[in-house]
Order: structure tokens, then sequence, then C-alpha cells
């Protein structure tokens, strides 16, 4: 079967117009106007099965949201292709805007004057679903996510926090079979944002959803995603499952050790010191993972130890290290 | 798609109603210019006795009508809609499946004439009874004969603003584009004069362009002055310039959302 998403060579690059500040310069720049290029996305080639849900990694600017706007139709790309669900998402196909849903930021699909129940209303006429299989889906998303008392609020008096739940409700509402999630907990306190987890993730089990997100908290990534695409300079620098990604780019461990009289010993020679602001108490040194027993005995014979820890890096050192490889 | 329209026109209804008060703002102001070519017009005819046989009764009657006419006839597609191009929050819309200009911002459109209706009427009757035209020439027919030719040269005026305001997918500021596309609306739909008062040259090329299709042909088929063939021409033109703008309209428009940066957000 052909997957999902399919990607190939896919580039886009802005034309951003450029000039320097004062009156000269906006004058000059009037009549020659100087344009950079910015590769927003540079030949990236991926494929997503039905049913999986892939986290899309990068610091700010690296090109997810251009990938993601362009997967959803909003972006006609420089060159490359892309195939969802059997369409090219940029000629726009009423089928294709059917199947899929694209949530970003805050202002998407409910207006802002009126209650959230109106533009619930609308959505469910421009997606033409029918009235007991929309009672039915809102009831499940209302119980997930609590919509009842936020939809008789026009949307401008509502908080950050429920407009991102009720953003995320209103795109659900036609049962997309692909979701594009631009920061789906934006703003959400930490019990919204484990509850928007359980929902997208009880949301994909029973549906065989696809689902891409990009998120700057590492937890919905840890949480959701097996399969990670990180993204840097526009370029994909690593494409595979989550746990594997430690290996692969930063096959170290920490080991934490607590002493007495902590400040006497170096650690310097057994391994790299590092900072661990969780737990203070403790020395943390990170070897590569092959040395892990080795430089154990040998810290344990060595030096007055009380307790030894060791564990994997935090996945969001790994990924740094990864943006930078 | 009936119910698609129907959501539309709840959501816009309410919206409108939000800003009521700049909506009379804005009414006001449209209103101004017309009244006062009614005045300036009818003191001059009353003073002169006729202008070029435009007795003062002809041009109450003819603003009068062209009031009602201009409502029905113009939009405002430029203001609800370009912004959305221009700072992204089109991105929403785009990617739902329904067009956004010819449902939702259409469906704005026409909300926001119902609404100014309401404004309108009450100054039209003050009009009325400040001025007291002779309507004898008015016929039913006539009046019947004028609603299609109203609503079909509102679509026209309606598609063609809307490709001036797709354009904001290239140049971000299209005001000033629009700006001389009202000025060729004044100058040959006869709002700033009557037609049959222009010089011979602007009457002949203003009979091939659309623009008197919003006001001129709708006034002059409510006061009941066109002949038969003449109504006929006129019904011809409007759906020449139909097809025209909507083609015009439509490839611009898919020329654009190639375009289409979809910043912010």
């Amino acid at each position: 079967m052909a997957p999902t998403i399919s990607v190939q060579q896919l580039s886009k690059t802005y034309q951003v117009p450029e000039r320097e500040g004062g009156f000269n310069a906006a004058v000059r720049g009037f009549f020659n106007r100087k344009y950079k290029d910015v590769k927003a996305v540079q030949e990236v080639n991926f494929n997503i099965e039905q049913g999986e849900v892939v986290g899309f990694l990068g610091p700010n600017g690296a090109g997810k949201t251009t990938t993601l706007k362009m997967l959803s139709g909003l972006l006609h790309p420089t060159s490359g292709t892309a195939n969802v669900l059997g369409f090219t998402p940029w000629e726009l196909k009423t089928e294709y805007l059917r199947s899929m849903t694209l949530v970003m930021g805050q202002r998407n699909r409910l207006s802002w004057d009126i209650p959230a129940a109106d533009s619930f209303l609308l959505n469910q006429a421009i997606y033409r679903i029918p009235d007991d299989e929309y009672k039915e889906t809102y009831k499940e998303l209302d119980e997930l996510l609590e919509l009842e008392p936020l939809m008789k609020k026009p949307v401008r008096n509502l908080s950050l926090g429920e407009r991102m739940k009720c953003e995320i409700a209103v795109g659900l509402l036609h049962r997309p079979k692909v979701l594009f999630l631009d920061e789906p907990t934006i703003g959400l306190d930490i019990t919204g944002q484990a509850r928007i987890r359980e929902f997208l993730q009880e949301y994909n089990k029973r549906t065989g959803a696809t689902i891409i997100l990009t998120s700057h908290y590492m937890a919905d990534v840890t949480a959701l995603c097996e399969r990670i695409i990180i993204i840097h300079h526009g370029q994909l620098k690593y494409d595979g499952g989550i746990n594997e990604l430690s290996k692969k780019i930063a096959p170290f461990k920490l080991i934490g050790v607590l002493m007495e009289n902590a400040d006497e010993h170096d650690l310097s020679q057994y391994g790299e010191q590092v900072e661990n602001m969780e737990d203070a108490d403790k020395k943390f040194i990170q070897v590569k993972a092959d040395e892990v027993t080795r430089i154990t005995s040998r810290l344990l014979a060595d030096l007055p130890v009380r307790d030894i820890t060791i564990a994997d890096p935090p996945i969001e050192d790994v990924i740094e290290q990864a943006f930078n490889a | 798609m009936f119910l698609i329209f129907k959501r539309l026109w709840q959501v816009n209804w309410a919206e409108q109603w939000q800003y009521r008060a700049n909506l009379l703002m804005y009414l006001l102001y449209w209103l101004v210019s017309p009244i006062i070519y009614l005045a300036v017009w009818t003191s001059i005819a009353t003073a002169n006795g006729d202008v070029n046989g435009f007795t003062a009764n002809d041009f109450i009657t003819y603003y009068m009508v062209l009031l009602i006419c201009d409502q029905v006839t113009s939009n405002i597609v430029i203001h609800t809609f370009g912004y959305k191009i221009q700072d992204g929050s089109l991105s929403g819309e785009l990617i739902r499946p329904i067009h956004p200009m010819l449902t939702n911002a259409l469906v704005n459109n026409v909300a926001f004439k119902i609404l100014t209706m309401f404004g309108l009427t009450p100054i039209w009757i003050i009009l009325f009874f400040l001025f007291q035209p002779d309507f004898s020439s008015v016929t039913l027919t006539g009046i019947l004969l004028s609603i299609p030719a109203m609503i079909l040269a509102f679509l026209i005026g309606y598609l063609q603003s809307a490709a001036i305001t797709a354009l904001a997918f290239w140049t971000t500021r299209v005001y000033s584009i629009h700006e001389f596309y009202f000025a060729l609306i004044l100058l040959f739909s006869g709002q700033f004069v009557p037609l049959p008062l222009m010089p011979q040259v602007i009457q002949d090329i203003a009979q091939y362009l659309p623009f008197q299709l919003m006001l001129y042909y709708p006034i002059q088929l409510i006061l009941g002055n066109l002949t038969t063939p003449q109504i006929i021409q006129g019904y011809v033109m409007t759906g020449v310039w139909l097809v025209i703008s909507w083609l015009i309209f439509n490839w611009v428009w898919r020329k654009g959302v190639k375009k289409y940066s979809a910043v912010g957000a």
C-alpha cells in the first residue's frame, strides 16, 4: 500500500525583500528592490504510513511550519513533490480538504466576534457532517476537552488555552484522516497539555488517523510520537525512532555520583563533567555508552561513593546535539 | 450547499451586528457624495430652468433612485478581505473545502448591505420629503426588470473588486489600485454626472464599459426611460461582462493562491 504521506525533494525558497534602514535606503529600495533568497526547506524526503504519529522537531525558523503548510496545501513549493492521501495538497481539491485538518495558532477556524458554538455549526455545514455524526463527535470532544462551558462565550473573551481547545476541537469535527498540528499544546497549562496529548493518542488509536505535529514541549513528542523527524536549516537531519535517536546521535550515558566532600574530588579524568540542575547534590559526567561499566567500577574503586546512578541524557540535550551535528 | 450559506449567513449577520455603529458611520460617509451631487445639480437646474434638457425633477428622481441602486450594486470586499491576504489570516479559510471569496466573503458583503439598508431607509424618506420628487414615470415592469439587473451588476462589481483584492497576493497593498478602479466607477457609472450630460466621447465609451450597468442602466430601467432594444442591450452587456469578470477573477485568484505566502502563525 502506498504511504499516506510521501514527500520527495520538497523545497521552498522565500524571496524576501531586503534593504537597510534609513531614508535613503528606503528610496533606493523603491526603485531597485533587492531580494534575498531564504531557503526555508531544502530537498526534504520522507514517507509516513497510515496511523503513524510523527513529531517534527527543530529550532525556530528550521522549516517545520513551512513543511506543514506545504503538506496542508497552503503553500506551493518551489520544487519537489508531495502526495497526501493520493492528492497533491496545493491543488486544494475539495476532497482533500475534507479529509485533513491543519491546526495552527490561535486564530484559524473560530470567528472572534461570535460564540464558538456558531463557528462549530458553520464547520458542520462546510464539511457536510450529518447531524447524528456531528452530535456524536461533539460529545466525544466535549468529554475529553470539556468544551461545553466555553461554547456560549464570544471567542475573543476566551483565554489562550480555552481558545486552543476549541481550535483543536473544531478542526476535528469532520474526523480528518490526516492531522497537521502546529504547536497544539502551546499556551496550555500542564493539565491541559496532558489532556490534549491523551486525546490525540486516543483519536489516533480509535480512527487510525495519521498525525504530524510540531511542538516545543518535549513531553508532547515523547508521549505521542514513536518516530521523529528533525529539521534544521531547512534540511532533514534525522528521521527515525525516538529511542534510536539517542543511540545514533548521542551514544552517551550520564553517570551521577553522590560523594562525601564532593568538592574535593575532580571527576574530569573520568569523563566530561556536565551540569544537572535537577539533582544538584550529585556530580554528573557524560561517558560513551560502551565505557559505562569500566568507568563505573573505577569510580566505585577510587572515590567515597555513597550513591551512583546511570541514565540516558535528557532528550532535549540529544536533540540539541542532533541540530549541531 | 444551502446549509453552508445559511450558517455563513448566521455567522456574518451576527458579526455585522457587532459593528453596527461602525456601519452607520460608513453608510453616512458613503451617502455624502451622491447627496451632494443631488443638491448641487438640483440647484443648478432650478436656477437655469434645465441643464441640457434635464429638469430639476429629473435630477432629483435620478439621484434618489441612484442612492438605492448604489446600495445594491456596490461592495466592500476590498475592506473585508484584503487584509486577510496581507496578514495571513486567510490561511484558515483557504484550507476549508469552500471557496473563501465566493462563499464567506460574498455572504459577508450581502449581510453588510442588508444591515446598511436599515440605515438608508430613514435617510431616503427624509430626502423624499425634502425634495418631493415626481416619480410618475416609474413603472412596476421597470422595477421588476431592474432587480435581476442590479443583482447581476452587483456580481460583476464584486468579481472585479475581488480580482483587484486578489492582487494583494503579489503587492500586499491594493487600496490605491482599488481607488483608481473606484474613480472609473464614479466617472463612467453616471454617479458624478448623469451619463447623457457627459461629452459624447465619454458616453460612447461608457456604453461598452461595465460601470454604467451598476448605476445608470438600472436607474433608467426604474425610471422607465429605456426602449425595448435598449433594455435588451443592457442585459446582453450584463451577461457579457459577468462572464468576462468571472474569467478575470478566476485567473487572478488561481495565480494568486500559488503566490500566497501564509505569513504569520
